[in-house]
């Protein structure tokens, strides 16, 4: 039952973040939707991609939409509050089949015999790779912003 | 429940944002959308086959992600910035009439004449 109602927010979040006008309350749709799909994670034992999910998706990229959103144009105009209740109507129908529909996998019992961190290890080549990119990313970043405040000054 | 059907579910919402919205903002959440149903894939098919590596590469997958979010966002806040617009079809029409600073007004005002 737990299972059910977190998919149920999961997919009415999601939809609110994507049909809400405000860009604030749709910064806040989309974190509920990250928080909900990192408390679904972790109650299928996946509790250490479920910390991640917290501290990567809600942590770093609420700060970023939000420092994003007050620098950008704010839209005009709002919706009346019928147009959200017919929204959160909507989502709520879309989550119907994510419940009751199923998709019949073939059930296996096999596991691959290696263990969260043995898998970490293995894949360290590209955890170093990842770095180097976040790195990278992160010196494109303060470039592009000298070279703003460089045209601004000139 | 299936997993399978919800992350469908949410990546139909991802795709019905990229198509119909105009601010790039909501474009990006509705990528960003795409991402988790992704994700949600990977880790539930990998929890459930108890397998061990969906879980690792996906710890790995977040971190690019987040990178290809900053730069979007850099690119967001450097085109409001330089355009005054964050609309994706204004910003699209930019490119035809991108002139010298010299003739920036009248590009401005045949801009503003195409939307209307």
């Amino acid at each position: 039952m737990i299972l059910e109602l977190l998919a149920v927010g999961l997919i009415v979040s999601a939809f609110l973040a994507v049909h809400l006008d405000d860009a604030v309350y749709s910064v806040a749709s989309l974190t509920g939707t990250l928080i909900l799909a990192a408390v679904l994670y972790s109650l299928n034992d996946a509790t250490f991609v479920a910390v991640f999910q917290l501290a990567i998706g809600v942590g770093t990229l609420a700060v970023l939409f939000l420092s994003s959103e007050m620098l950008s144009e704010k839209p005009s105009g709002k919706k009346p509050l019928k147009n959200t209740f017919l929204a959160i109507a909507a989502a709520l129908l879309l989550s119907i089949p994510s419940i009751f529909l199923s998709v019949r996998t073939i059930p296996t019992n096999v596991s691959s015999g290696v263990s969260f961190s043995e898998a970490l290890w293995n894949l360290r080549a590209i955890d170093v790779v990842l770095q180097g990119l976040v790195i990278m990313t992160i010196a494109l970043g303060i470039a592009i912003v000298l070279h703003e405040k460089k045209e601004g000054k000139n | 429940m299936d997993y399978v059907i919800l992350s469908m579910t949410l990546l139909a919402i991802g795709i019905y944002g990229m198509l119909t919205k105009r601010h790039l903002l909501k474009v990006l959440i509705s990528v960003e959308l795409i991402a988790t149903a992704a994700s949600m894939n990977f880790v539930l098919i990998a929890s459930s086959l108890n397998k061990a590596l969906g879980e690792a590469f996906l710890i790995l997958a977040f971190s690019t992600d987040t990178c290809v979010t900053g730069i979007i966002l850099a690119l967001l806040v450097i085109a409001s910035k330089k355009y005054g617009t964050c609309d994706i079809r204004k910003l699209a029409k930019l490119d035809q009439y991108e002139t010298i600073e010299g003739e920036e007004e009248e590009s401005n005002s045949r801009i503003e004449e195409d939307i209307v």
